[in-house]
Parts: C-alpha cells; sequence; structure tokens
C-alpha cells in the first residue's frame, strides 16, 4: 500500500540522469584507477620503458678547459652543494682507474693490443644483472662491462662498413681478452671478459672494489676526484633540475630526463581525470538528494500524514532508500562490467611491452569502497531529507 | 492512563485571547481513561490545536502535557499506533488511494483488524461500492466516515475526535457515532471530541468550553 502510494512520487527523468550520471563517473573512476594500476610497473620503473631518476651529471668541456683539465673534476664544496639540493635524493661518483690499462688478445697467431681506461661505479647503478660481475682477489678473473652503444657502434657502423661479421651480446661475452695493468713500478695480467652492457652509463667499468683495490696498488698517490657523477632524483619532473644544472654549467643527459617526466606527466593526467570523474559522481550524488528534495517538498503532504496516522520517517523513507541503493549498486555492477570489458580491450596490447601489475582486484576494490560510500551518504541524504520535512509541521 | 494539563496556552495565542478558558491556563487539568469528554469552541479558539498539542504534532505551546509515566517513555509512531488514535479535521487521507487502501493503510501498522472487520465497517458508513473507489472521487461526507473507521483500526487509551461530524447529517452521525462509541467501550478508552456546538451522539461525563 505505502510502496503503491510512493511509486507515483518517483520522478523517472531525474533517477535515469543519476544513474547516468553515475555510470560515467563511477566508470571513468574505476578505469583511471584499473589503468593506473595496469601501468603501475612502467610508471615505477620497474620497465625499461620510462627508466630511471638517476642520470649522469659532467660539467661542460669547454675551450678554456682543455687546456686545464683539472677543471673538469667536481670539487668536494661543488659536491656537497648538489647534494644539499632538495630534488637530489642520492649522488655517487664516477671512479677512475688512476695506472695504465691495456688489453690485448691474440687471434690466429695475431697480437691485438689496446690502450684503455677504467671506471667503476656502485653496483646499485648499474643496469645490468651478471653473475660475473665479481672480483676475487685471489682470482686473475676480471670482469668488464661496456656501454651498449660500443657494440652498436660496431655492428651497425665499422662492421657494415668494413665488411666485417657482426658480433651478438652472447657472442661478445664468449671471448676472452688479456688486461695488463702497470703502476708505482708493478704490473699484473688479468683474463678478462665482457659480462654485460650498459645502456645507461656510457664507460668501460670493472667492479668497484678491484678499482679501489687496484688504485692503491698501482695508482698515483693524488686522487683527482671524478669528473662525473650519477645523480638520482627524487622527482625527475622538478623543474628546478634543468634550471640548476643550467646555471651551474653541468652537462645532463636530457633524453633520461624526459622519459621521467613522462611519467609524471602520465600520473598527473591520471590524477586530473580521476578528479574529475569525482566530480561527476558527486554531481550525480547532489542530482540524487535533490530529487530527493524535491520529491520530499511536492510529496509533504502525503509524507506529514503518513507521519501523523503512525508512520515513522525509517517507514516512509525505506522506499526511496531502497529505490535509490538498488540504482547505485545496478550502477557500480554495470560499471565494473564496463571497465573490465575495456581493460580486456587494452591489457592483451599492453602486455605485450611490460608485465601488467595487479590483476581487476583494483576496479572490484574501487567499486566496492565507492558503493559502500554511495549508500551510506545516500541514504544518510535521503533519511535527513524526509526527517527535516516532516520535523517542518 | 491519564492526559494532565498544566498551564497550558498555545504560544500564538495571548493570554486574553484564552482567558475564561475551562482548559488553557489551568494549573491542571486530567483526562482520565474510560470518560468521554466533550471540548466545545468557536472557530479559531484553538480546539484544532488543542487536539494537536495532546496528539504531540505541534509543539508550540506554553506550560506542559504530561501523559502517565509509563506511556511517556513510548516513542512517537508507538504513541500513534497503540496509545492515542486521532481523527483529524482535515481528515489526512490519501486520495490517490480507494477508501480500503485508506484504512488497511493505517491498519498495516497496527494489524488490530482484519480486511473482513474494515470491509463491515466501510460498508455500514458507506453507499454500496464506494469502498473501493478512490477516495479523491468520494464526497466530503463519506471521506469523513473513511477517516472514522481508520481511526478505529488501531489499540488506543484515547479517542481524539477534531469536529467528526461537521460534514455529516444527523443520521449519518449518529450511525458513526454509534460505531465510535462501541469501540471506544470496548476498548474500556477515553474520548475527547471537540465541536462547534454541543453534540449528544455520546454519553459525555465533561463538557469543556474552550
Amino acid at each position: 500500500m505505502l510502496r503503491k502510494l510512493q511509486r507515483k512520487t518517483l520522478i523517472l527523468a531525474q533517477m535515469v540522469g543519476y544513474e547516468l550520471s553515475l555510470l560515467v563517473g563511477a566508470a571513468i573512476v574505476l578505469l583511471s584507477l584499473q589503468l593506473y594500476c595496469d601501468l603501475k610497473p612502467l610508471l615505477t620503473n620497474q620497465t625499461d620503458v620510462f627508466k630511471a631518476h638517476t642520470v649522469t651529471v659532467s660539467k661542460n668541456v669547454t675551450i678554456f678547459k682543455t687546456a686545464n683539465k683539472e677543471n673538469l673534476y667536481f670539487t668536494d664544496k661543488e659536491l656537497k652543494k648538489l647534494e644539499e639540493q632538495e630534488f637530489v635524493k642520492e649522488v655517487a661518483r664516477f671512479n677512475s682507474a688512476t695506472f695504465n690499462t691495456s688489453a690485448a688478445i691474440s687471434f690466429e697467431g695475431q697480437r691485438m693490443s689496446t690502450e684503455m681506461f677504467f671506471e667503476s661505479v656502485p653496483d646499485g647503478y648499474l643496469d645490468i644483472q651478471s653473475d660475473d660481475w665479481q672480483w676475487d682477489s685471489t682470482s686473475d678473473f676480471l670482469p668488464i662491462v661496456i656501454p651498449e652503444d660500443y657494440l652498436n657502434l660496431y655492428n651497425f657502423g665499422f662492421a657494415e662498413s668494413q665488411s666485417l661479421p657482426v658480433v651478438s651480446p652472447a657472442l661478445l661475452s664468449q671471448v676472452t681478452f688479456n688486461v695488463y695493468i702497470s703502476g708505482n713500478g708493478k704490473s699484473k695480467v688479468y683474463n678478462s671478459r665482457i659480462v654485460g652492457l650498459s645502456g645507461k652509463i656510457n664507460s668501460i667499468l670493472v667492479p668497484e672494489d678491484f678499482l679501489q683495490w687496484a688504485n692503491r696498488e698501482f695508482g698515483a698517490v693524488e686522487d683527482k676526484g671524478s669528473s662525473r657523477l650519477l645523480v638520482e632524483f627524487n622527482d625527475a619532473s622538478d623543474e628546478r633540475i634543468a634550471e640548476y644544472f643550467k646555471t651551474n654549467s653541468l652537462n645532463i643527459n636530457k633524453s633520461e630526463l624526459e622519459s621521467s617526466k613522462m611519467a609524471s606527466f602520465f600520473k598527473l593526467a591520471m590524477l586530473f581525470v580521476i578528479a574529475i570523474a569525482v566530480i561527476i559522481i558527486l554531481l550525480s550524488v547532489i542530482l540524487i538528494v535533490m530529487s530527493m528534495s524535491l520529491i520530499a517538498q511536492r510529496n509533504r503532504e502525503m509524507f506529514i500524514n503518513l507521519h501523523n496516522i503512525g508512520y515513522s520517517v525509517n517507514d516512509i523513507s525505506r522506499f526511496y532508500k531502497v529505490v535509490i541503493s538498488i540504482t547505485t549498486v545496478v550502477d557500480l555492477l554495470l560499471a565494473v562490467v564496463l571497465v573490465l570489458w575495456i581493460r580486456g580491450l587494452y591489457i592483451d596490447r599492453l602486455s605485450t611491452f611490460f608485465q601488467t601489475g595487479g590483476g581487476t582486484t583494483p576496479t572490484l576494490t574501487g567499486a566496492a569502497v565507492l558503493m559502500v560510500l554511495l549508500l551510506v551518504v545516500c541514504n544518510l541524504f535521503t533519511g535527513l531529507v524526509i526527517k527535516n520535512i516532516i520535523d517542518r509541521q | 492512563m491519564t492526559i494532565e494539563l498544566r498551564n497550558l496556552k498555545p504560544r500564538y495565542m495571548s493570554e486574553s485571547e484564552v482567558s475564561g478558558s475551562d482548559i488553557y491556563l489551568q494549573p491542571s487539568l486530567c483526562f482520565e481513561q474510560g470518560r468521554k469528554y466533550m471540548i466545545c469552541a468557536r472557530s479559531g479558539h484553538g480546539k484544532t490545536s488543542l487536539l494537536n498539542f495532546i496528539y504531540g504534532i505541534n509543539k508550540s505551546f506554553d506550560g506542559e502535557i504530561v501523559l502517565t509515566e509509563n506511556e511517556e517513555r513510548r516513542t512517537e509512531n508507538e504513541l500513534h499506533t497503540r496509545v492515542l488514535s486521532f481523527m483529524f479535521q482535515d481528515l489526512c487521507l490519501f486520495p490517490e488511494l480507494t477508501a480500503m487502501e485508506n484504512v488497511q493503510l493505517k491498519n498495516r501498522l497496527t494489524n488490530f483488524k482484519s480486511d473482513t472487520e474494515i470491509e463491515q465497517m466501510l460498508d455500514a458508513l458507506l453507499p454500496q461500492g464506494k469502498k473501493h473507489q478512490l477516495v479523491a472521487s468520494l464526497s466530503l461526507g463519506q471521506r469523513q466516515r473513511v477517516a472514522a473507521v481508520r481511526a478505529l483500526c488501531q489499540p488506543f487509551a484515547f479517542l481524539l475526535l477534531d469536529e467528526p461530524f461537521s460534514h455529516l447529517d444527523h443520521d449519518t452521525a449518529a450511525k458513526v457515532a454509534t460505531m465510535i462509541n462501541d469501540e471506544v467501550e470496548k476498548q474500556g478508552a477515553g474520548l475527547i471530541v471537540t465541536a462547534l456546538d454541543a453534540i449528544d451522539f455520546f454519553p459525555f461525563d465533561v463538557t469543556f468550553n474552550l
């Protein structure tokens, strides 16, 4: 009887409006959430697509520094100043070998030899993973990492023009050669092999503990400091970074910053979309509350009469609460189905690039949280609006 | 159960307007369950207000209304479905529902009468076939009878009737009054009736001039 009386009071157009706006808002929020979680490995640098908040920093080589090389090294003061910048998380130095180094390889009876240099960086900054990347003071084996670019230069430049065979990274790592180091009147020969190719650090690297030992053993007494630094940022999209390096005439690998910036922009865009979707949801809640308010105003007399003959505010608002709750739940289920369908469209494509995160948990959790919030808010307001009308009689 | 009024006065009436009233501004006035009270007054003297004050849907009064202690702890809805029944002057019917549905809407809350009993009561007071017509299509007098039947569909300690026969002829009013009186007697309830002039359908114990 009560339902028969109240069914006629619903305003269909407004219910549909609520349903549609909530569906759009919820779908966008859930999709953004799902997309964010799917792309999370990408954004947190677990893949090599948007790589690293770490860059290599050196001083600009100018005509004045050509003559006086000392100016290329970072002083302790400069290092400290850089470390004190808010956007800098950590600074690591490149260590250079201060002894003489040459490498030699024997091939079909011919011996080829070349002068070379070594540097080292803390292992944490290295983008290769190899079990061979270890130096044992009792062993004659010395692992070496060279830049990926060297191999590319050879394969696509030199080998191409000289009609030489190309070399794969696997093949390269099979080649052994001798490394001669000397200094302080001492010398030593090592068996060496290239154990990895770094796409990030543009230098010939040996393990840091080896370099420290060898510098003590064979190197010059004077430590000139470092001419190159590895700098890790808190947030690579920080505008002050470019500004700082420009005013201090420091050279920075900008392309690495760009990808980090892109990740930050992507996060920002995502937040922006979520914010708009939340506003849409808020508007839909306002719409349903206004609609409820209009229903209460239009049917004020009916509600008051119902209350007068003994119906409580709960009895009177129950019908509206049930209708709004069912609409909300159905709407959110529709939004979940829609989001999962859209996810199905993009997930295959994404997983060809990288390992996507988390499954469908974000959508389901998001929908559950949204459902609880909306049910609480809508039911609370519905009860309040009706109580208000009755109390004002 | 008793209803005690202490120094009661509607806020929107001045003391001079209520001077000479048997009820308003009386230090203590008791309505007792099982007795029948008639309250007479001309229009605009606060008859409806008085019943609304007692029923608890109008709070703009000075003074106190005390229901017997154990009854006072009830919620408003329990009060309106178990203790006090009110036949409103403006009837408070729902024009979108039929006469029968209007009564059932109340009875749903109390489960006091069976559908057959309700039908019998409506049949006794309404012309043939009217009980299944929308209230919107009934005359004012017919609506008043529907409201009277509805007021009887609950247990009560007091029945409040606000000008219950204003749109009824003498014979119909007598029929309605008999039905009401029977129910009041059966429940051992008190009866408070307001009217413009004295009416003789009930054996009143006390008559007040408001």
